[in-house]
C-alpha cells in the first residue's frame, strides 16, 4: 500500500505553505511540488497520468492559478485532474471563476487539517474512480473479444483437424471474407455494413462449417468422388450446423449467433438458385453467407486437399470469375477482381497465432472508438503524453523541431527551435502567414510542402536544403521530415514531423570549395578546364546565337616581370582580369588559361568587331609605370562549332598579331588556315 | 519559551492554532519556517526597488502564512498592506508607514520564534 501511494500535485508560491499541506497530506500521498503556474504545467506535461489530484494556490508568480487553470482546460487536463483551489481570497468573484475554469472545490486559508484531509480524500476518490472504471472497462472488453476468438477458434480447429485440413482455412476465410466486404462497402453502399458488422461476419465464418462434426468422418475423408448418397450426407453439414447454433437455448439474439446462423446455414447457396440447402436466389441469400462463400471456394482452391492440389491464385480467381465453382454476386466477382493482387501478396502471410492477438488489439480499438468512452480520450492522451515528451527531449537537444498538421494547417515549432527561429510556437495558417514567411519564404515553404506531398507512406522520408532567414542572417539549413499517412485504402498525407538543421557554415565551406575549384586563385576568373566545360556547354545550346572567342597574351609581360619583379607581375594580372570583368557581360565567360594567356568568350548581335575594340582599348589602358599591350586572336561560331577548333583559330589569329607587331588583335579568316593546319 | 507563550507574545491566536494543526510539535516547526522564510526580504528588497507588483506578492505571502499560523497580528498589518498594493502600478509616500509596521511586527514575531525552546 505504502508504495504505491497516490500523487498529488501542491502548486504554491510559498514554500511554508507547501510544507504545511505536505505535511497534512504525505501519511496517505506521494508529494509533488511546484512553485508557480509554469511550473506545474511543466510537472503535468511529464507526469500527467501521475498526477491524481492537485492543490493549486491563485496568487504566484509568472503564472497564477487561473493561468494554469486555463492551461489544463486548452489541454483537457482539466478532464481528468481534479483540480482543488487553495487561497486566502476569499472573495467570490474568485471563487466562481475558478470554478467556472473547471476546478471542483476550494479551500480557503487559515488550513484545517481534517478540512484539508477530508476535501482531498473524497476529492481524490472521485477522480480516482473514474480512472480505475475506464481501465476496467477497457481490460473487460479487451478479455470478452478475447474470449470470443478464442472460442471460435477452438470450434473451427475441432472441426478441420477432423476434416484433415490445416488450422489455416479459418484464419483465411476469416481474413477474405473481411476483405472482400471492406471492398464491397468501398464500392457500394447497397448493403449497409458498419465495420462493426464485418468483424462480426469475419469472426463468425469461422463457424461456417461446425456442421461437419455432424458427419461421419468416413464420408468427410473420403479421397475420392462422393457417391450421390454420400452427396447428399455431407451436403447435410449445412442444416446441421444451423441447428447447433439455432438449438444455443440462451443468447440467441446474439449478433455472432444470428449471422453464425446464416453462414452456417447458407454458405453453400449459389446466386442462381441452384446451391442448397434451400435454392434462395440471389440476395434472398443474405450478404454475409454469400461472402464467406466466395472466401470459402478461392480458400479451397487456393489450398491443397486430399482429393487434388493447389491451383495458383491467378488460376483460382480466374476459375471463379469464369463461372466454374458456382455462380457469385457480379458485386462480390467485382470485388475479388480488384482484391486478387492483394490477396495473392498477403494471404501466406496470414497464420496460426499472430492474426488474433492483432485483430483482439483491433476490435477493442473499435469498440472503444464506438463507444467514445473515456478509456479511449485515454489513449489518446497516452499519444499526446508521448508527443510531448518527444518534443520536450528536442527541446533539450536544442534543435529546430516542427510539426505540421495539413488540416486545420498549424505548425508547431519546439520551444528552442521557435527561439532560434524567432517565432511563436504555434504557427497558424503557416502557407499565409506573414511572420512565417519573414523566416521561411512563400515559394520554398510551398516546394517544400510540396515534397512533403509526393512522399508516400511506403517512403516517407524527405530531405532538402533550404535558405532560411534567422539571427538576422540568411542561413542554409537542412531539413529532415517524416511525413505521416492516413490509414485508409489510398493513405492522404496529414502531416509531418521533422527537423530543420543549421547547416550554413557547412554549406558555405562547400560552396566555396567547389568555386575555388572552378577559379583561377590569382585572378578569380575561370581555369582552363572550367572555361572549356563552360564554353562548350554553351556552344552545345547555341542555336542561332552568335559567339566570339578571343584569346590574347600580354606582351612582354616575361620581361616586365623581370623588371618590376613578380609582385608587380601578379598585380598586372589581376589588373587585367578586373578590366575584363568590367568590360563583358555577366553572361559571357573569361578565364585565364595559364601564365599571361587570357581566354573570352562573349556573345555578339551582327558583328564582333565593336565589342573587340572596346575591350581592347580598356585592356590597353596604362597599368602605373607598365605599358600593358595584348595580342589578341579572334575567332567567330560562324567559322567553327566545336571548342577546340574555335581555341584553335584564336590562337592562330593572336600568332599572326605576335608575328606582325604585337599590341593588335586580328579576327580568324581563312588564309590562316595554312597556318592552323600547320600547328594541328 | 512555550509555542503558547510565543503566541501570547506575538499576539497570535494559539486556540485557533492548535484547534486546525492539531500539535505544539507541528506549529513550533513551521513557527520556524516563518523565521527562515524569504518572502520579508523579497519585501524589503521590493521596496527599495519601488516594485509594486512584487511587493504585492510578498506581502501577499507573509499574510497567507500568518493566516496558516494564526499569527494575528502580523497578518493584520501584512493584509493592510497586501489590499493597498493590490492591482497599484504607481508607488506611492502612503505605503512606507504600512511598510514600516509591517517590519516591526514581523521582526518582533521572529525574535519570539527565535527563543522557541
Amino acid at each position: 500500500m505504502r508504495k504505491n501511494k497516490r500523487k498529488i500535485l501542491i502548486v504554491d508560491d510559498s514554500e511554508l505553505n507547501r510544507s504545511l499541506l505536505a505535511d497534512m497530506l504525505e501519511e496517505d500521498f506521494e508529494i509533488v511540488e511546484a512553485e508557480n503556474g509554469v511550473e506545474a504545467i511543466r510537472i503535468l506535461h511529464e507526469r500527467e497520468l501521475e498526477i491524481s489530484l492537485v492543490l493549486l494556490d491563485i496568487v504566484m508568480p509568472q503564472m497564477d492559478g487561473f493561468g494554469v487553470l486555463s492551461m489544463m482546460n486548452r489541454t483537457g487536463w482539466i478532464k481528468t485532474v481534479p483540480v482543488i483551489m487553495i487561497s486566502a481570497e476569499s472573495g467570490g468573484m474568485y471563487i466562481d471563476r475558478a470554478y467556472d475554469l473547471g476546478a471542483i472545490d476550494y479551500i480557503s486559508r487559515p488550513f484545517d487539517e481534517r478540512t484539508v484531509k477530508h476535501r482531498v480524500a473524497c476529492n481524490f476518490m472521485l477522480g480516482a474512480r473514474q480512472k480505475e472504471m475506464s481501465e476496467l472497462l477497457t481490460r473487460q472488453i479487451y478479455q470478452k473479444e478475447k474470449d470470443n476468438s478464442l472460442m471460435i477458434e477452438i470450434l473451427s480447429h475441432i472441426v478441420e483437424f477432423r476434416n484433415g485440413e490445416s488450422g489455416l482455412h479459418v484464419l483465411h476465410v476469416n481474413y477474405i471474407t473481411q476483405l472482400v466486404l471492406e471492398q464491397l462497402v468501398s464500392m457500394t453502399d447497397k448493403y449497409k455494413l458498419t465495420p462493426q458488422d464485418i468483424r462480426v461476419i469475419s469472426n463468425a465464418s469461422a463457424l461456417h462449417d461446425i456442421g461437419k462434426i455432424t458427419i461421419p468422418s468416413e464420408i468427410l475423408n473420403k479421397p475420392g468422388r462422393f457417391t450421390p448418397e454420400e452427396f447428399e450426407i455431407m451436403k447435410k453439414h449445412t442444416l446441421e450446423g444451423a441447428k447447433m447454433l439455432g438449438d444455443i437455448p440462451y443468447r440467441k439474439d446474439e449478433e455472432l449467433v444470428k449471422i453464425g446462423y446464416q453462414i452456417c446455414r447458407w454458405h453453400h447457396e449459389r446466386y442462381d438458385g441452384r446451391g442448397y440447402p434451400d435454392g434462395l436466389v440471389g440476395d434472398e441469400i443474405p450478404i454475409a453467407a454469400q461472402a464467406v462463400s466466395l472466401a470459402d471456394v478461392y480458400d479451397a482452391l487456393t489450398s491443397k486437399r486430399v482429393y487434388k492440389d493447389a491451383y495458383a491464385p491467378e488460376t483460382a480467381v480466374k476459375m471463379i470469375l469464369r463461372g466454374e465453382c458456382g455462380t457469385f454476386n457480379p458485386l462480390l466477382l467485382d470485388c475479388l477482381r480488384e482484391l486478387a493482387p492483394k490477396l495473392e501478396k498477403e494471404l501466406h502471410l496470414v497464420s496460426l497465432g499472430n492474426a488474433s492477438e492483432e485483430k483482439i488489439q483491433d476490435s477493442v480499438k473499435h469498440i472503444l472508438k464506438g463507444s467514445r468512452s473515456d478509456a479511449s480520450a485515454r489513449s489518446i492522451r497516452l499519444l499526446e503524453r508521448e508527443r510531448q515528451k518527444f518534443r520536450y527531449l528536442s527541446d533539450l537537444t536544442g534543435e529546430i523541431v516542427f510539426e505540421y498538421t495539413s488540416v486545420p494547417e498549424t505548425l508547431l515549432l519546439s520551444e528552442r527551435g521557435a527561439q532560434t527561429l524567432g517565432l511563436p510556437m504555434r504557427i497558424d495558417d503557416p502557407q499565409n502567414n506573414a511572420e512565417w514567411h519573414s523566416v521561411f519564404s512563400k515559394d520554398d515553404f510551398n516546394r517544400l510542402l510540396e515534397s512533403m506531398r509526393s512522399a508516400s507512406a511506403i517512403s516517407p522520408v524527405i530531405t532538402s536544403m533550404f535558405q532560411l532567414t534567422f539571427g538576422g542572417e540568411r542561413k542554409w539549413t537542412k531539413i529532415v521530415a517524416k511525413t505521416m499517412w492516413g490509414d485508409s485504402e489510398s493513405p492522404e498525407f496529414e502531416g509531418a514531423i521533422g527537423k530543420i538543421m543549421d547547416v550554413n557554415d557547412e554549406t558555405v565551406t562547400m560552396r566555396n570549395l567547389e568555386k575555388k575549384a572552378e577559379v583561377d586563385e590569382r585572378t578569380g576568373l575561370y581555369n582552363n578546364d572550367t572555361a572549356k566545360l563552360k564554353i562548350e556547354k554553351l556552344l552545345a545550346e547555341a542555336g542561332g546565337r552568335r559567339f566570339a572567342l578571343a584569346m590574347f597574351d600580354i606582351d612582354d609581360f616575361k620581361q616586365a616581370n623581370d623588371k618590376y619583379g613578380h609582385l608587380f607581375g601578379n598585380k598586372v594580372l589581376a589588373a587585367v582580369a578586373d578590366r575584363i570583368r568590367a568590360n563583358i557581360r555577366s553572361t559571357d565567360i573569361a578565364a585565364r588559361m595559364g601564365g599571361d594567356e587570357f581566354v573570352i568568350f562573349m556573345e555578339y548581335q551582327d558583328s564582333v568587331l565593336p565589342q573587340t575594340k572596346r575591350i581592347f582599348k580598356r585592356l590597353t589602358e596604362k597599368y602605373c609605370e607598365f605599358d600593358v599591350g595584348i595580342s589578341m586572336g579572334v575567332a567567330c561560331s560562324e567559322d567553327a562549332s566545336d571548342y577546340e577548333t574555335l581555341f584553335l583559330m584564336a590562337d592562330t589569329a593572336m600568332y599572326s598579331v605576335k608575328r606582325d607587331k604585337k599590341n593588335g588583335f586580328a579576327f580568324y579568316d581563312k588564309s590562316m588556315k595554312g597556318t592552323l593546319k600547320q600547328q594541328n | 519559551m512555550t509555542v503558547k507563550e510565543v503566541y501570547s507574545e506575538v499576539g497570535g491566536n494559539y486556540e485557533d492554532v492548535i484547534s486546525r494543526l492539531r500539535t505544539d510539535e507541528r506549529v513550533a516547526r513551521f513557527l520556524a519556517k516563518v523565521a527562515s522564510d524569504g518572502s520579508f526580504v523579497l519585501l524589503e528588497k521590493s521596496f527599495s526597488e519601488k516594485n509594486t507588483e512584487e511587493a504585492f506578492r510578498a506581502a501577499h505571502t507573509i499574510k497567507g502564512v500568518c493566516m496558516n499560523l494564526s499569527l494575528t497580528k502580523l497578518y493584520d498589518s501584512s493584509a493592510r498592506l497586501t489590499e493597498i498594493l493590490r492591482g497599484r502600478t504607481a508607488f506611492g509616500d502612503d505605503l512606507s508607514a504600512l511598510f514600516e509596521e509591517v517590519k516591526k511586527d514581523y521582526l518582533h514575531t521572529v525574535e519570539c520564534i527565535n527563543k522557541l525552546n
